[in-house]
């Protein structure tokens, strides 16, 4: 019998999108669904987990676990993975999906299938659908062996439906010992009250066109007034115009969001790499022969600074 | 502090890549060191020449990798082993195991590679290995510290924040490209590259058997590559801004459904 344990993750008191997205495919392949939990302060979240289709939450809450480290992790993973007989563990795209993945498999001596777009699933046999070559190319994959399968699926790849109320069964993780190797010292936390990249169903980013903070600054008011979450380009970043967190590209937060406005980007390779899962794009930039314009659904040739306050004022009587 | 690179050798994915029958084609492909791993010999080579030892790449592949393990010597890296590798379709799982396999009874401070290869961007290989030789792992640094009697002090991309983690060496350690700027190779770099050990082996040099190489030593097979679904090139708006933003802005909401 199929069994999923998926590794859920929370964020500023509430569990992430994209683990709702996977306990909801979970459902709609009508495969039983098991849920994972660990971080600081996090069983109240028990029973939303429930709701959404989790037969049993797995949880592990304690304060040293509220920043996440590989050998804690791994460890209850493989705990829980154990003590539920899983044959599926669902991770999602998310830099702790992507650094526990692999170890998971690892740890069981099996492989992993990473930053999946689309799954077939017939009970445990899956063939899976990827992106590779900066997304150039897809790739068609399947497990070889009969035994665990590990798969980390990428976040907006599906949609969560809605819940029910839920009641959950618990069950309580002893907390293993941490690897005296690896010391969390601190964290330089973000900004907690910007809507998260890779959950947005709108997302307004900004690239060199801007031509430094200020420009960054003058485009970012409109992702607030969209309900917009904000990016930036690697250029713009990497100049330190605006924080790495709100970079979107391949080595920064793959998004694919239902509508990204791209304001001064050319579209580099690694940049549509990270947003061409998008579901409409529109693009506005000075140069006619920007590559982004080979990828826009709709192409604004004109000067952002002349557009953006044209955009606040449409948006705003699209508001009223 | 000695560091092994291992590095992958992929096609240039800033050109067309083309497809036939569901396999990449390799005729007249431009083949690079993977832009990660290129960050990766950047980091160590830094740190080598702050801290002091060597940098050792390690390619795994046909032939042809070894060409991108001498363009990494001429970045200045001292060493390379080559596992000269033509068994075909192998996983991250596979490679990971032969990683292992070289790895054993050698000196090393710390693995560093890229947080993902540019042919699979899959991501797992590292990961498995430090797994496999149970080492610790830190992935998606952005940034190195000092390193004191204590660990290494490194800087983690996460997904809270940036994590500030202390790190006991040996362990695997990926990195982000935000860490650095990859020095391009001089002309005296190329030269001196031709002259420095590199290190030929095998599978069976390894002790490997048939079952452990190829599909056979893999946990995920790949059916076939395909070009996904382009995207059209959709409408484009010239003009005044004035106009061409209420225009557009009106076709979002009646024909994409925008709603704000």
């Amino acid at each position: 019998m199929p069994k999923v344990l998926v590794v859920a993750e929370s964020k500023n008191g509430e569990i992430k999108k994209p683990t709702l997205e996977l306990l909801s495919l979970a459902k709609s392949q009508n495969l039983q669904a098991e849920t994972i939990l660990i971080g600081n302060d996090v069983s109240s979240h028990a029973d939303l987990l429930a709701g959404y289709g989790a037969e049993k939450v797995y949880l592990a809450d304690d304060a040293g676990l509220s920043i996440y480290n590989t050998s804690q992790f791994t460890a209850l993973v493989e705990d829980a993975a154990k003590q539920s007989g899983a044959t599926q563990i669902w991770l999602t795209s998310s830099e702790t999906g992507r650094d526990l993945t692999p170890r998971v498999a690892a740890r069981f001596g099996v492989g992993a299938l990473s930053d999946v777009t689309e799954l077939e699933i017939n009970g445990d046999d899956i063939t899976v659908v990827r992106p590779c070559m900066a997304t150039k190319l897809v790739q068609q994959c399947r497990f070889r062996n009969d035994g665990l399968k590990v798969i980390s699926i990428r976040a907006g790849t599906y949609e969560a439906t809605e819940a029910s109320a839920g009641s959950a069964d618990t069950v309580s993780l002893s907390i293993p010992e941490g690897d005296p190797r690896v010391e969390v010292r601190n964290i330089q936390v973000e900004e907690t009250n910007e809507i998260e990249l890779n959950e947005a169903s709108i997302v307004v980013s900004v690239g060199r066109g801007t031509g430094g903070t200020e420009g960054c600054e003058f485009v970012k008011p409109l992702a607030g007034e969209m309900g917009a979450a904000f990016g930036a380009s690697r250029a713009v970043c990497d100049a330190g115009w605006m924080p790495h967190k709100h970079q979107v590209g391949q080595t920064g937060t793959v998004v694919s969001p239902d509508f990204y406005f791209a304001f001064g980007i050319s579209g580099a390779i690694q940049h549509l790499a990270g947003m061409s899962g998008s579901k409409v794009i529109v693009a506005i930039n000075k140069d006619a022969e920007a590559p982004i314009f080979k990828v826009a659904d709709y192409g604004i040739i004109g000067d952002l600074f002349k557009a953006v306050p044209v955009f606040q004022e449409e948006v705003g009587k699209l508001k009223n | 502090m000695e560091i092994i690179v291992p590095i992958r050798q992929v096609p240039d994915v800033a050109l067309n890549i083309r497809v036939n029958d569901g396999v990449v084609v390799e005729d007249g492909v431009s083949f690079v060191i993977s832009s990660w791993d290129e960050t990766a010999i950047e980091g160590a080579l830094q740190m080598t020449e702050e801290l002091g030892g060597e940098v050792t790449l390690l390619g795994i592949g046909p032939q042809r990798v070894s060409e991108a393990l001498r363009k990494g010597l001429a970045m200045g890296a001292h060493k390379a082993i080559h596992v000269l590798y033509e068994e075909g379709q192998t996983d991250s799982f596979g490679y990971a195991k032969i990683m292992t396999k070289v790895m054993e009874g050698r000196n090393y401070d710390m693995i560093l590679t890229g947080k993902q290869a540019q042919d699979t961007d899959a991501g797992l290989t590292a990961s498995m290995l430090a797994e496999f030789l149970e080492l610790p792992q830190v992935t998606n640094i952005i940034r190195f510290g000092d390193l004191a009697a204590d660990g290494l002090t490194v800087y983690r991309k996460g997904d809270h924040g940036t994590e500030v983690l202390g790190l006991k060496l040996p362990a695997v350690v990926t990195v982000n490209d935000s860490l650095n700027e990859p020095r391009l190779a001089s002309m005296r770099g190329i030269m001196m590259a031709k002259k420095k050990p590199m290190e030929s082996l095998t599978p069976a040099d390894l002790g490997m058997n048939a079952e452990e190489l190829g599909l056979q030593g893999s946990m995920t097979e790949v059916l076939k590559f395909e070009k996904p679904e382009s995207r059209k090139e959709g409408e484009r708006f010239e003009g005044e801004e004035t106009e061409t933003v209420p225009m557009t802005l009106q076709k979002l909401v009646s024909e994409a459904k925008l709603a704000v």
